[in-house]
């Protein structure tokens, strides 16, 4: 059900994203619990990717260190030519806020704000002014127009999520994160807003990371990265269904 | 049930832990009044029966004369008697004014009526022999041998202190003298009682209408009496026992419905699980009955100790301090009224917690709603309490009789509570203007959002703090009127701060010029004059010709020609005969050497010493004026009895010292410690509703801590988050204190027109700026304070620790 594109491997394209043997260790002694164990991992620019894996496999850590939420306990990040080591909080919020977009599963809009804010919000924390042509643009390409004076409170659920990417894309970030974005939606909302992500990678020229634990969003990713207790077990190019579903198996790569 | 109340209430301590504080900082409170007073009264009390111990009555008589007649009766027939009361006269040591006023008792020369305790010395076997009290003794430095002269004019007793002693506060005085000297003193000499050893017909035979009494039954109701007193004061105290708990009352209230609003989840799940609503009620009211007695306890930990600490810090001063005790009922009260506080609050929240339906626990979290309705019957119910509340103090401004003091109260009452309905409307318009004064970054945008998110928290918030900025302003701004009335007062009765008049010669210029060398005095003016005598009375004349720099007040004590200016107490010292004559014509015949004249007179207050006449009159009185007088205006906040003393010193037996400023200075202190009494038990409602401020933003950080995590998550930095919660904190606080300070002026004004309307013509409103904006300050300051820790701990969640969060 996949259109395979015969595009160049990831290799020949730049990379948005590294990390080199990223581990991260939550408690210690006995009550360590090792989230990641030495992950290697290239996420190349311009691409649609997916870390796959099933719950408790460190997908969601694994973003939240390559996206400087979480800081690494031993291993090197580098995102957009920068490397994340040694940044204190300050200055990562505000690499953050420059480089990185964020859509998250759930409660990613802030309740008191219209769509309109939520979305020039990412630019108003960093105090830039807004490009209208760029908001122009995402608004339309999501198809928000009519929808940015409402509450979040009034808006479907897929609605939600398209005013969460229109956010996390007015930046124009380096790459944007997604974490199961369509975890809390019905099929038709889901296809509706991988859709939209990919438009954002095909006609927007974005880098896109997405967690996901289902197949058919992970369907709609160039590359696939299978995590498998805290290491990455697989990194498809363009897989296929049985591809892919062999490497969540734990038999691919 | 009790498994998962358990488990609640361990889960969910630290959340209770503001409402809480409220209910300790209440009960303790309580205690610390219970243990103050109790020790008080213990002080006050003790003792009372030492002086009739040893006699079966107590003889208590109408008039003071009667006490003499008894006293005469008793040393005739030689039976025991010891009079109670005591003069107040001045007392010099070697011609140096040592008081102007001390408390002079007697001291019975039969040893088994001998009641005070000696300290050192030995007891007075003697007319013309005093003991000191040892206290009082230290204070003026008076010693063992020392002679003192007691008194003024003909009454006027030397005595020589043979002994000090220590002297319970009920019939405490500075020196006691033998009955011979004290009864010198008649006409200061306030006594309706006599410790009388003899029988009940010998007392009855001397005084008809005297009434005899058990000395036991006296002194069981001089105790009643006395600790009446002090209940007064301990009740006065409770009402702001009661504006406290009021103030906690909101606090628990508002904490009670976030913390049952942030686990609406929670809640749903039980139902879910088969716990039935019945169940979960009594489960969540049994949580707030635990805290409330929890809280308790604490609170009576905390008062017991305060209480214990404060009275030996009191004693320090105040020597006549008893043991700390505490009556149990008190204690018991203080127990029950914070575990009953508690539960009140917590019954309006708990019926919300009912209605969850348990589907409530199936639908994804979305967040506490963030509007809140509120019903029209409130806006209405608020608008109408308003209107009656500004009707009723209009009323009774216009009013200004007596009932108009109940209108005012009951009207002010009315008009606050409409105005803490009207809350959830007007405090979130009042944030949302005042969050214009931030600016439009993001900061300012994100703190005005939060800070009106939920109109009904922010107006319960708001408003615990309102009540006590409100109070405090009314209060000071009303005791500030009141002063500025009571200081016209006192210029009127009291001109002079402080007089140096001469006896019977004219002063010599070295005392004038000390006079005014002197620590304190800021002005002096020297008038000049000559020694009169009005009968066998020498009189100090002294010419005052347009107003004198040092004059306080509207008169100029400038006198018209042919009339002398005569103090009240001047003539009250002249012999009975002199006295009355002058009184009743209004003239006085004033002999200056050997030639007498004749002027009118005009009485009035403490216009020192000395006779005033204008300059015309007194040339025709002498040709060499020579100084008479030195008048002084002190320096404001100087020490009376410093001031007294050193002019008592220089002005030794050759000059009396006089004026107004202990009397003036006593008021002022008076009013002081009023205001700082009433300022300090304010403050324990404003420490309260501070602490309901800190709650409610520290809670609201939980509930927003994914929020916050996104935000940080898109580029809000931990600077700007701690900003955005410090201005929020601030506007709450900023908003209530100027909500507080507009209505309390208001009720200041209505005050000052109904209470001192009718006592001072032309009253005007002092608004007193500085201690008002300190009012605030300390508020706003308090309220930016009290967010400190909630943001700390907002900040210091990572973004992914925060979006984890569930």
């Amino acid at each position: 059900m996949t259109t395979t594109l015969d595009t160049s491997t990831p290799a020949g394209t730049r990379t948005a994203a590294s990390a080199r043997g990223l581990t991260r260790t939550y408690g210690t002694g006995d009550n360590a619990v090792h989230a990641l164990r030495g992950v290697d991992l290239d996420v190349p620019a311009g691409r649609f990717t997916a870390i796959m894996g099933p719950s408790g496999s460190g997908k969601s850590t694994l973003m939240h260190c390559l996206a400087g939420l979480d800081a690494a306990t031993s291993g090197e990040v580098t995102v957009a030519g920068r490397d994340l080591a040694g940044l204190d909080d300050t200055a990562l919020t505000i690499f953050r806020r420059e480089h990185i977009g964020f859509v998250f599963q759930a409660f990613n809009l802030l309740p008191m704000l219209t769509a309109g804010q939520n979305i020039v919000l990412p630019l108003e924390l960093a105090g830039r002014p807004v490009d209208r042509q760029r908001y122009d643009q995402v608004v339309d390409v999501l198809g928000l127009r009519d929808r940015l004076g409402h509450l979040p409170s009034q808006l479907s659920g897929g609605q939600q999520q398209r005013v969460a990417i229109a956010r996390a894309l007015v930046t124009q970030p380096d790459i944007v994160f997604a974490d199961e974005p369509t975890g809390n939606l019905d099929s038709e909302a889901s296809a509706e807003v991988l859709g939209h992500l990919r438009r954002s990678v095909r006609e927007l020229g974005m880098t896109v990371v997405m967690v996901t634990h289902e197949l058919d969003a992970a369907a709609y990713a160039d590359d696939v990265v299978v995590i498998h207790d805290g290491a990455v077990t697989a990194h498809l190019t363009d897989p296929g269904q049985d591809e892919l579903v062999a490497a969540l198996r734990g038999r691919g790569a | 049930m009790r498994t998962v109340l358990v488990a609640s209430m361990r889960h969910h301590t630290r959340r209770y832990v503001a409402a809480s504080v409220a209910v300790v900082i209440g009960v303790a409170f309580i205690v610390v009044i219970g243990m103050l007073t109790g020790a008080t009264r213990a002080g006050m009390t003790a003792d009372v029966g030492a002086p009739v111990a040893h006699v079966d009555h107590v003889v208590t008589v109408a008039d003071p004369r009667d006490v003499t007649r008894l006293m005469a009766g008793a040393a005739e027939d030689d039976v025991a008697a010891l009079a109670l009361g005591y003069a107040m006269e001045p007392v010099s040591r070697d011609g140096v004014q040592l008081t102007r006023s001390a408390d002079v008792a007697e001291v019975s020369l039969d040893p088994g009526l001998q009641w005070q305790a000696l300290e050192a010395g030995r007891l007075p076997t003697a007319p013309g022999e005093a003991v000191a009290d040892v206290n009082a003794a230290k204070g003026s430095g008076v010693g063992i041998g020392d002679l003192l002269r007691v008194g003024s004019g003909r009454a006027a007793a030397d005595v020589e202190v043979v002994g000090l002693v220590d002297s319970p506060a009920a019939m405490g005085a500075d020196l006691y003298v033998p009955w011979p000297t004290l009864e010198r003193f008649r006409d200061t000499l306030w006594a309706d009682a006599v410790a009388w050893g003899g029988s009940a017909e010998l007392a009855t035979r001397l005084v008809p209408d005297a009434t005899v009494r058990d000395s036991d039954a006296w002194v069981a109701e001089r105790q009643a009496e006395i600790s009446r007193g002090v209940d007064i004061i301990a009740i006065l105290a409770l009402v702001f026992v009661a504006i406290a708990f009021f103030v906690a009352m909101l606090v628990i209230a508002n904490t009670f419905s976030i913390l049952f609003a942030q686990r609406l989840r929670e809640f749903a799940l039980l139902r879910c699980v088969g716990v039935t609503r019945r169940e979960l009620r009594r489960s969540v009211r049994l949580e707030a009955l635990a805290t409330g007695v929890v809280a308790s306890a604490a609170g009576v930990v905390v008062g017991g100790l305060g209480g214990l600490g404060l009275v030996q810090l009191v004693g320090i001063w105040f020597t006549d301090m008893g043991a700390a005790t505490i009556d149990p009922w008190w204690l018991g009260g203080a127990c029950a009224l914070g575990v009953l506080v508690t539960v009140a609050a917590a019954w309006l929240p708990t019926r919300g917690v009912t209605r969850v339906p348990p589907l409530a626990a199936l639908r994804p979290d979305t967040g506490p709603d963030a509007r809140s309705q509120s019903g029209r019957l409130r806006l209405a119910l608020a608008v109408l309490s308003v209107a009656t509340g500004s009707g009723l103090l209009a009323v009774a401004v216009a009013d200004g009789a007596l009932p108009s003091v109940v209108l005012m109260l009951g009207g002010g009452m009315i008009a606050f509570v409409g105005v803490l309905l009207l809350g959830p409307w007007l405090v979130p318009a009042l944030l949302t203007a005042a969050s214009r004064l931030l600016g439009t970054g993001p900061v300012g945008r994100l703190a005005a959002g939060n800070a009106v998110r939920d109109r009904r928290r922010a107006a319960t918030t708001a408003a615990s703090l309102l009540v006590g900025v409100t109070l405090t302003t009314a209060i000071l701004t009303g005791l500030a009127s009141s002063r500025t009335g009571i200081d016209d007062a006192m210029d009127t009765d009291y001109p002079l701060d402080a007089t140096v008049t001469a006896v019977d010669a004219p002063l010599d210029d070295a005392l004038v010029e000390r006079a005014a060398a002197v620590d304190g005095v800021a002005d002096t003016v020297t008038l000049a004059g000559t020694i009169a005598a009005v009968g066998d009375e020498p009189l100090p004349l002294a010419q005052v010709s347009g107003r004198p720099t040092v004059v306080r007040g509207p008169s100029d004590l400038s006198p018209p020609d042919g009339t002398v200016l005569l103090s009240y107490d001047v003539v009250d010292a002249w012999p009975r005969d002199v006295a009355d004559r002058v009184l009743d014509t209004d003239r006085v015949v004033v002999t200056v050497d050997g030639r007498d004249h004749t002027l009118d007179v005009r009485l009035g207050p403490a216009w020192g010493q000395a006779g005033l006449v204008s300059s015309a009159t007194m040339a025709e009185l002498t040709s060499t004026a020579q100084p008479v007088a030195v008048w002084a205006r002190a320096v404001p906040g100087t020490d009376a009895e410093d001031l007294d003393g050193d002019l008592a010193a220089l002005a030794g037996s050759r000059a009396v010292v006089d004026g107004g400023y202990a009397d003036r200075a006593w008021v002022d202190l008076q009013v002081d410690i009023l205001t700082g009494a009433v300022v300090g038990l304010l403050g324990i409602a404003v420490l309260i509703a501070l602490i309901g401020i800190g709650n409610t933003l520290g809670l609201s950080v939980l509930e927003r801590s994914r929020e916050n995590a996104l935000l940080r998550a898109m580029g809000l930095t931990r600077d700007q988050l701690r900003r955005a919660m410090a201005a929020e904190g601030l506007l709450l606080s900023g908003v209530a204190t100027a909500l507080g300070t507009a209505i309390g002026l208001v009720f200041a004004w209505v005050g000052v027109r109904v209470l001192l309307g009718p006592v001072i013509d032309d009253v005007t409103m002092t608004v007193p700026v500085v201690q008002l904006g300190a009012v605030a300050l300390v508020a706003a300051l308090a309220g930016l304070a009290a967010c400190v820790v909630p943001a700390r701990r907002a900040a210091r969640v990572t973004p992914a620790a925060g979006l984890a969060l569930d």
